[in-house]
């Protein structure tokens, strides 16, 4: 048996300490130690980004990213942009531009726009497009997810 | 798709590693992007009984200047290249290689540092140090970059060493530069790649630097396309000529994406593009 | 102003839809979100031979594991669970008996064969690795062309062949009329194996209520209650004890609308334990063990006379079928539809189509979004183009001579299918219009002269969606997938719910089946609450697949809504003491016209239920209807897709310029679902025509076992696409809706086809497979250039 490792780490403003497997994937320990389901699992080797959080205020893969390397880390998840009946204004634009269809890959998706609008310049459809290629989505074809982006990327 | 267990050390200092590294050898495995390695992990390829994780060990986090070389720290993130003001001045086929690379959440966490070491034949890092004679430094020795990658995902390092440092020198101002990366979706790992920068010096090429990856077992350059372009303008019927050795250089296997046949035939075409458009930035 | 036009108008609006606020903010609730503190985790270890005798298995050492609790193989679920047969009332068809756990053999890669259950998903896949299995190997059948052969070695002994289906459509005589037609087209074409890939990979919970003796599975699926039904049967269990739930599910595509094993053995396991097991699986597994689709080939040639005119087609089909007959779809549903389909919009009056699906060592395949229509669809707009180029006659132009025009509705397709009045030439004309053909045209000239290789490429397509009882989703199956039901009701606080045995999983049902039941009943949207994905709903469902929810629930929604609102209205005449005709329902309002007396739909649930003595008693109705649609026997959806693209002539990246659907889905419900249905199919048929394709190796391995392997388009792959609705009303379904969830898929291969062959036409090559990926263009332009040269 491996030793457990105390993990301490503040996940959408809010510190959680648990005692954790070394080999425990920082998306199954958000899911299943914390309950925060939101962040959803779709290929855990890094390709689909279904997954992706903020860490640090960076996006990365949540499956690529133990669980224990988050201790003194600040995590930032899907369910810390905004509630059910107050979205945030990225939140809202994928709803009025309906850039989501069954939702599943919507998280990691979303996630990945609050880093993009921070870092990137979005000022074409191909550099929107270009950043959003890290996160498959089998339902919409892009083309609305582009549209909520342009939207947001113009009101910088 | 879960890892196997591993016990989970964290040193805070390149000494510690280093002690951690002599300490557990070839049962141990280094993480610091992690963006290689846990899919590895995950899919139970790789292991390892103990995982050093060197994401701590901040002072392998920079990137400097000294006498026209540029030194960039081991943990030295991807986004970090791509973006830094001091690489896109001074490296900026660096820069641009690093677009090629993933998507932004990977280039968030991956590193230069595990980018080499992890030597995978179709990595830009591998190639972009390749090319320019760059200096891989570790905690016991430094190694050039030619005589450091022995094959796909080994290297020149010894169990209980660890890449602290990457020494690159400055492309010179007047050099036109390009690279040139075709994959079959953005992000996606590069069927081949090709980066070249050229000196020229009264509308003749002076100096020529070409390399490959994707297309070997590891990156390569290509002595013999450098050698036919020096002392020649870049004229088509020269581009064509060494586009034919570039393919002619190369010996690539076939898998399942592209046959050995369609990588040479790419070679050639992205050599041609990349000597254009180097040639065309050339001052 | 009349008070039906002051009716504010759902249907047709672009209404923002109620799932995305808890989709947005990581509040949905996906299978694998449900929380079963105390589950057991399921790991399976999976077969790593295409075709095995299991000679035995070892599970000691993985027994041992600490924090296992237990492993299962076939002989020990031997009384616990019947195997699961999709039968049919086909001819020539052959069901194959299939286990939740590998039953004496092994017949693909990836079949289930142990199943350990253990406290985490981390330590049952260390036991995974402790488990030996001795194989005695048989030889792999995986070259369907090889597999039809009576040398091939049989996957199914009991079958005695490995074509587990055969069927052939004939009008007139195909043979003969091609002799006399004046150019002939064909060759054989190939669509490569594809799977649906939804991104949430399967899951199933399953808990066990220890009182009562009852079962939940929530489960990744689209077919709740055709899952409920075969556990009824299997487990021996009445049917009110069995609850499958599928409340959000994240993509389907048709891989989450068959049964597998994984979710039976579940089930098993749930009752036997009685208690909580669970399985989610990775992504490994959903490769290599969800429903493959799309893997035909087909030899077909087709023969026009000099003015253009079609005059016959024949077309001969292969479909590799995998190694099961899957339940409840059987072998037969994909490759029948690629015959079914294969005249598509055009006059065909002589037609032989004959099909074979064939059983190799390969996951089974299912159906994926359009069945066979992509491929049919693919093969007949070659033909056309193929036929145009022969002709020198443009390929738009051709078309129109062979569509079937308006005065010839309802027309009867050579395979038996009547189209009944759909849109078929405005969809060319629209798409023409608004790509602007003759200019597009014009382009490609140019670009063509400067040496560029530049394609345009039309697809012209019908479907038959909404399909009723008279027509099974499946030829012979004795499942009856043509009716839906709708239960709406006004409870006692005045909401409105409606259930349906439909299960959305992206489609956006929840908001637009409001918007059907606000129009007709006169609830106010925000009050009405749509319920789905649950067995428990109707009394019997069925699930959503087959582009059938649009016309079959909004079909449903729209008789109950109706009933309902007369029982509002009769309600309301005692209330509000005014006659019957007099009383209109609108905007949560029941009112008399041309008056300000009015009841909130709240007043009129509290007089009916709680308030004794304001009704009459004989007057007080439940505010409850039930009412089954059935369209009988569906309707036609069509649309044209016209795609310009260019080939790198140096590295031979293809890149999509623009992309065009015009489409007829008949009376559209919300154009924004509608818009987004058809980018995701496009994006799909794109992932089709140009990267994605399962391989398997020639001793049954997979090679593309991962998603770097298995290469799905990215936002950087996919083109802007435009859409134009014809709205159309269809004369067949109840609203006039028509389907229109695959057609996508179904219309983009075949564009996209279309214009690779266009734009390789200048070195005389034509397109035979799909995915035309990078590797085969630089063959067959290499192969073009040596023979020039």
């Amino acid at each position: 048996m491996t030793e457990r490792h105390l993990v301490k780490t503040t996940v959408n403003g809010v510190e959680y300490e648990r005692t954790v497997e070394p080999r425990l994937l920082l998306s199954d320990f958000l899911r299943q130690e914390l309950g925060l389901t939101g962040t959803h699992v779709g290929c855990e080797h890094g390709v689909c980004g279904a997954c992706t959080v903020l860490i640090d205020g960076h996006s990365a893969r949540a499956c690529l990213f133990l669980a224990v390397q988050a201790d003194g880390s600040r995590i930032e998840t899907v369910e810390g942009l905004g509630e059910v009946n107050d979205l945030s204004p990225l939140q809202e634009a994928f709803r009025e531009h309906h850039a989501l269809q069954c939702g599943f890959c919507t998280p990691g998706m979303l996630m990945t726009c609050v880093d993009l609008l921070r870092k990137s310049r979005l000022a074409t459809d191909a550099e929107i497009r270009d950043g959003l290629s890290g996160n498959l989505c089998r339902c919409t074809g892009y083309e609305h997810v582009v549209r909520a982006v342009r939207a947001m990327a113009a009101k910088r | 798709m879960k890892p196997a267990a591993f016990d989970y050390l964290r040193p805070k200092s390149v000494d510690e590693a280093i002690a951690l590294l002599a300490q557990y050898g070839g049962d141990a495995k280094v993480l610091a992007g992690g963006q290689s390695l846990v899919p590895l992990l995950n899919f139970r390829v790789v292991r390892p009984s103990v995982l050093i994780d060197i994401n701590r060990v901040t002072a392998l986090d920079f990137v400097e200047e000294h006498d026209g070389r540029l030194r960039i720290g081991a943990m030295t993130r991807h986004h970090t290249l791509e973006t830094s003001p001091l690489v896109r001045n001074r490296l900026p086929l660096l820069a641009a290689a690093m677009k090629h690379v993933g998507h932004l959440a990977v280039r968030n966490r991956g590193t230069i540092g595990g980018s080499l070491s992890h030597a995978d034949p179709a990595a830009e890092l591998p190639l972009v140090s390749l090319l320019f004679d760059a200096t891989i430094h570790t905690n016991a020795r430094s190694h050039a970059a030619r005589d450091f990658f022995l094959g796909p995902l080994t290297t020149a390092l010894a169990d209980d060493e660890l890449v602290t440092a990457i020494v690159l020198p400055a492309q010179p101002p007047n050099a036109g530069w390009d690279f040139e990366e075709f994959s079959l979706r953005a992000g996606d790992f590069a069927f081949a790649a090709v980066a070249a920068t050229i000196t020229a010096a009264d509308g003749k090429i002076a100096d020529a630097r070409v390399a490959a990856m994707g297309v070997g077992e590891t990156p390569l350059r290509l002595p013999g396309v450098e050698a036919a372009l020096t002392g020649e303008p870049l004229t088509c019927k020269l581009v064509a000529e060494v586009a034919q050795l570039a393919r002619d250089a190369i010996d690539p296997r076939s898998d399942l994406r592209a046959s050995a046949d369609y990588r040479r035939h790419l070679v050639a075409a992205l050599t041609e593009r990349a000597l254009e458009a180097a040639w065309a930035r050339t001052r | 102003m009349s008070d039906t036009e002051l009716r504010p108008k759902h249907i047709g609006a672009r209404v923002k839809r109620v799932e995305d606020p808890r989709l947005l903010t990581g509040q949905g609730g996906f299978a694998d979100d449900r929380i079963s503190p105390s589950a057991l985790h399921i790991a399976f270890r999976r077969s790593d031979h295409a075709h095995a005798v299991i000679a035995g298995i070892e599970t000691k050492a993985a027994a041992a594991v600490p924090g296992v609790f237990a492993l299962y193989t076939s002989n020990d679920l031997h009384g616990l669970v019947a195997p699961v047969r999709a039968t049919s009332r086909m001819r020539n068809y052959h069901p194959t008996d299939v286990y939740p756990l590998a039953h004496g053999k092994v017949r693909y890669v990836g079949e289930p064969v142990v199943a350990v259950l253990a406290e985490n998903r981390y330590v049952a896949e260390d036991a995974l690795d402790l488990i030996e299995i001795a194989y005695q190997p048989l030889p792999a059948v995986i070259d369907p062309a090889t597999a039809v052969e009576e040398a091939s070695p049989i996957l199914h002994e009991e079958a005695g062949t490995n074509i587990l289906a055969s069927r052939e459509f004939a009008r007139g005589d195909a043979e003969l009329d091609m002799t006399a037609a004046a150019i002939r087209v064909g060759g054989r074409f190939r669509f490569w194996r594809k799977t649906p890939l939804a991104i949430e990979n399967r899951a199933a919970i399953g808990e066990w209520d220890r009182g009562r003796r009852t079962l939940t599975l929530t489960l990744t699926t689209q077919i709740p209650g055709i899952v409920r039904d075969l556990l009824a049967d299997i487990l021996d269990m009445a049917g009110h004890r069995i609850r499958v739930v599928a409340s959000d599910v994240g993509g389907g595509f048709g891989g989450k609308a068959s049964l597998y094993p994984e979710e039976i053995l579940v089930a098993a396991l749930t009752k036997k334990l009685g208690r909580a097991v669970r399985w989610t699986s990775d992504r490994l597994e959903d490769l290599a063990s969800t429903s493959q689709g799309f893997d035909e080939i087909v030899d077909a040639e087709l023969g026009v006379d000099a003015a253009g005119r079609i005059v016959a087609l024949t077309a001969e089909v292969v479909g590799d079928v995998g190694a099961n007959s899957i339940y409840p779809w059987t072998a037969a549903l994909e490759p029948t539809q690629v015959i079914s389909f294969l005249p598509g919009p055009y006059r065909v009056p002589a037609y032989r189509g004959h099909v074979r699906a064939v059983a190799t060592n390969k996951a089974p395949m299912g159906p994926y979004r359009g069945v066979g229509r992509p491929i049919s669809t693919f093969v007949m707009e070659r033909l056309v183009d193929m036929a145009a180029r022969r002709l020198v006659v443009d390929p738009a132009e051709l078309r129109r001579r062979n569509l079937v025009r308006e005065d010839e509705f309802p027309y009867r397709v050579a395979s038996g299918i009547v189209w009944d009045r759909s849109a078929f030439i405005e969809t060319l004309d629209s798409a023409c219009a608004a790509i602007d053909y003759p200019k597009l045209r014009r382009e490609q000239a140019s670009a063509r002269a400067s040496g560029r290789l530049y394609g345009v490429g039309i697809a012209t397509y019908a479907e038959l969606t909404g399909i009723g009882s008279r027509i099974s989703a499946a030829p012979g199956m004795p499942i009856n997938t043509g009716t839906e039901t709708a239960t709406i009701r006004l409870d006692s606080t005045g909401a409105v719910t409606a259930n349906f045995g439909i299960a959305s999983h992206g489609q956006g049902l929840e908001t637009t089946l409001a918007q059907v039941i606000a129009d007709e009943l006169g609830a106010r949207f925000d009050d009405i609450q749509i319920v789905h994905g649950d067995s428990s709903a109707v009394a019997h469902g069925t699930g959503t697949y087959a582009s059938r929810s649009a016309v079959l629930a909004g079909g449903a929604a729209t008789q109950a809504s109706r009933l309902l609102k007369e029982k509002l209205v009769r309600a309301a005449s005692h209330l509000l003491e005014a006659a019957v005709e007099d009383i209109d329902v609108a905007d949560g309002r029941v009112f008399v016209a041309g008056t300000d007396r009015s009841l909130t739909l709240r007043e009129i649930a509290k007089a009916v239920y709680s308030e004794m003595g304001r009704l009459p008693p004989d007057a007080r109705e439940e505010m409850e209807v039930t009412k089954l649609y059935d369209p009988v026997f569906g309707t036609t959806s069509s649309a044209t897709h016209i795609a310009a693209l260019e080939i790198d002539p140096k590295t031979y990246k293809v890149t999509i310029h623009r992309y065009v659907v015009a489409e007829d889905c008949g009376r559209v419900i919300n154009p924004m679902i509608v818009d987004g249905q058809i980018h995701g199919g496009v994006a799909q048929g794109i992932g089709a025509a140009l990267y994605e394709e399962i391989i398997y190796d020639e001793t049954g391995q997979l090679l593309t076992a991962t998603l770097a392997d298995y290469v799905i388009p990215s936002a950087g792959e996919v083109p802007s696409i435009e859409t134009i609705h014809l709205d159309t009303e269809s004369p067949s379904t109840l609203g006039g809706f028509r389907g229109m969830g695959e057609g996508g898929t179904i219309g983009a291969p075949a564009a996209i086809a279309n214009a690779l062959a266009d734009a390789l036409a200048p070195l005389g090559i034509e397109i035979f497979e799909l995915p035309m990926t990078p590797e085969r263009l630089f063959r067959l332009i290499e192969a073009a250039k040596a023979k020039g040269a």
